[in-house]
């Protein structure tokens, strides 16, 4: 009989979205327990949590999808809830099942509804079965049926993992020449990422939307849908920017896909909260998948119907019902800041977090783990953290947004904070011409503009004069005639100017 | 001093001096006059023609880091290059960023041409395939697949194909 209350949260998880389910833990008095790799031992989730438990070695294999270690973590601090955020663990039902067979509290959905949705290709079926409508596409990566497949439909065609997410293990084929390499590299990388190399084909759409249902059920047969968020805006497959309401979607059409959205849920039987991901092109939409977990852009939901979703996945863990909730307000946007390039192909970035300038104001958020110090390694998703800004109406929440963008600074890791300005400023973004095709095209081959380059200039010709022990080599012929001396450079009058650190 | 950017632009640089907050910069032939002032918790306000960017910087091992606003810029002092080679864009592949190698898909002796993928390499569970930038011989592979590499470590060697006007003994210019 499910009426317990949870009183210890582990979270299967690092990052910000560690830190953002603790402190929601701590406003409801529940204790908390971090769990970290050895590189993460002086993370701030770690920090911030009641008890922290390593959990195995950098390896995400080994650490943060290390179920067995996970479990034995909770057991051992007495925690009788876990939550898997999302990525990582947070959609494989053979954790659910685990922590439950534990006598632990899994929040999300049960293993075997996760187990039936979590599955690309089981999903679809599932969703066909609802009456929900899915983009022509087979199940098969053999390539004779993905042949005679292309004679109907043609290409370009989509390869997509079967347990994927995120992106990974996705190739757009645009034509037979490089389909078997296509094939070869989605299922290799799935592998990798997943643990699971099947993967299945799609028809690729021309020019889609990116819009998602937010559902939230309970135990009970209660079952609530809260709006959409458009996330159309996306690199390598994956999200950048996302906001509610979608703009420009017809109210026809909203109500439509929120309809289907639920009675996808009810067919599952799904409980907690989950997304329902869809492919919008004019007033038709294609069912793509459920996210059975917590999506990264969830704070978009939560500024616009004033929920703490967190909140409410625990009360639903604990037996709780869920309720129809006030007509949502007003608009919200979210920006992912990545440590990435996105002048050289959005290549990942590393390096030691140096300086950090976080922006506030009204209708402001900042969702991170950044601090100075931080080390942005190679081993976990780049992201860095999220900026949510929300306004009585889109053109608000945008100007907020820019404005946001325009007080952020990060030095040490190279990030899309830019470039993401460069965006939300843009007339094409202003005037919400969106799909998924939006980076292509209007910011191909992107490159800052020059306006700051001198500030930048100054900046650098300033470091390489006052660098201890670079001086020798780096110092202008000036220095040597005695006209700029190391101790009158501008360096020690503006000491605190430069932070003087190395990465190692 | 010579900086390059990291868009590989190079900019020969001075600070030319300063009056109190006054800076002034030399940029190749131009000039540029800054006011700079520190700002609490780290950082400047710099000046120019009356418009204020909000900038930090700090070293990374040889280059400088520089943030105007969400903006990054890297700068590395230029030495000359022992990558150039007659013929050849680079002597070697290095590693983008640090990660695992996944695959290496020629052997050494190979013949390549330009664009064809020599290796690929995964970080943040990305794969990204680093290919030649002109024609060249493999000469030695320098990692094993499956291998941890760090940024900037070389991966292979190349040398210029043999139809190159370049002598392969020819010592880099200089």
């Amino acid at each position: 009989m499910k009426n317990q209350t949870i009183r210890k949260l582990l979270v299967a998880n690092r990052g910000e979205i560690a830190l953002r389910i603790f402190r929601t833990a701590k406003t409801l008095g529940v204790k908390t327990v971090a769990i970290y790799s050895e590189p993460d031992a002086a993370s701030l989730h770690v920090a911030a949590a009641d008890e922290a438990r390593l959990v195995g070695p950098a390896e995400a294999a080994k650490s943060y999808l290390n179920i067995a270690a996970i479990v034995a973590a909770a057991r051992e601090t007495g925690a009788d809830a876990i939550h898997p955020g999302y990525g990582f663990l947070s959609e494989r039902p053979e954790f659910a099942r685990a922590v439950a067979e534990a006598g632990i509290v899994f929040v999300g959905p049960r293993a075997d509804v996760m187990a039936a949705l979590g599955d690309k290709v089981s999903a679809r079926k599932i969703a066909v079965a609802a009456g929900l409508p899915v983009v022509p596409g087979i199940e098969s990566a053999e390539i004779k049926a993905v042949r005679s497949f292309t004679e109907e439909h043609g290409y370009p065609l989509l390869v997509k993992a079967a347990a994927g997410g995120g992106g990974r293990g996705m190739r757009v084929v645009a034509d037979d020449k490089s389909l078997e390499a296509a094939l070869e590299g989605a299922s290799r990388e799935a592998r990798a990422a997943f643990g699971d190399g099947r993967v299945f084909i799609e028809k690729y759409l021309a020019r889609p939307r990116h819009v998602e249902i937010q559902i939230l059920g309970d135990e009970h047969g209660g079952l609530i849908a809260l709006g959409e968020r458009d996330c159309s805006i996306q690199r390598r497959h994956q999200k950048i920017i996302e906001e509610s309401p979608a703009p420009g979607l017809a109210e026809a059409t909203r109500a439509r896909m929120i309809g289907a959205a639920l009675s996808l849920a009810r067919a599952a039987g799904y409980t907690n909260a989950g997304t329902a991901e869809f492919m919008v092109e004019g007033d038709k939409f294609y069912f793509l998948e459920i996210n059975a977990r917590l999506q990264v852009e969830h704070p978009v939901t939560e500024l616009r119907y004033g929920v703490d979703l967190v909140a409410a996945q625990l009360t639903v863990a604990n037996g709780g019902h869920v309720s129809e909730l006030p007509a949502p307000r007003g608009a919200a946007i979210e920006c992912r800041i990545y440590a990435e390039d996105a002048e050289h192909d959005f290549r990942p970035a590393i390096g030691t977090l140096l300086h950090l300038n976080v922006p506030s104001g009204p209708g402001v958020r900042f969702d991170s783990h950044l601090a100075p110090g931080v080390v942005v390694g190679a081993w976990y998703d780049g992201m860095l953290g999220k900026l949510i800004c929300y306004g009585e109406d889109r053109e608000q929440a945008r100007s907020r947004m820019v404005a946001a963008l325009d007080e952020f600074t990060l030095l040490g890791v190279t990030n899309n904070a830019a470039f993401l300005r460069a965006i939300v400023a843009s007339d094409a973004y202003c005037k919400a011409d969106l799909s998924t095709h939006f980076i292509e095209e209007h910011f191909k081959g992107w490159r800052g503009g020059s306006e700051s380059d001198d500030a930048a200039l100054v900046a650098a010709a300033m470091a390489a004069v006052g660098t201890p022990g670079a001086a020798a080599s780096l110092a202008p012929a000036s220095m040597s005639d005695g006209r700029v001396t190391p101790d009158r450079s501008p360096w020690s009058e503006l000491a605190s100017f430069e932070l003087w650190k190395s990465s190692r | 001093m010579k900086l390059k950017r990291e868009s590989g632009e190079e900019l020969d640089l001075e600070l030319l001096g300063h009056d109190g907050a006054k800076v002034r910069v030399r940029v190749g032939e131009r000039q540029i006059a800054a006011e700079v002032q520190a700002v609490s918790g780290g950082g400047a306000i710099v000046t120019i023609d009356g418009k204020r960017f909000r900038v930090a910087s700090a070293r990374r091992n040889s280059s400088i880091l520089v943030a105007v606003g969400p903006r990054n810029f890297e700068f590395e002092p230029v030495e000359e290059s022992r990558r150039q080679h007659r013929g050849l864009a680079a002597t070697e592949i290095v590693a983008p960023m640090p990660g695992k190698v996944l695959n290496l898909m020629v052997k050494e002796g190979d013949v390549v041409e330009t664009g064809q993928p020599l290796a690929v390499i995964e970080a943040m569970k990305m794969e990204t395939t680093l290919a030649a930038e002109s024609p060249a011989i493999v000469k030695r592979i320098c990692v094993t697949a499956g291998q941890m590499v760090d940024h900037g470590a070389v991966l292979i060697e190349l040398s210029p194909p043999p139809d190159s006007s370049g002598r392969e003994s020819a010592p880099p210019e200089t």
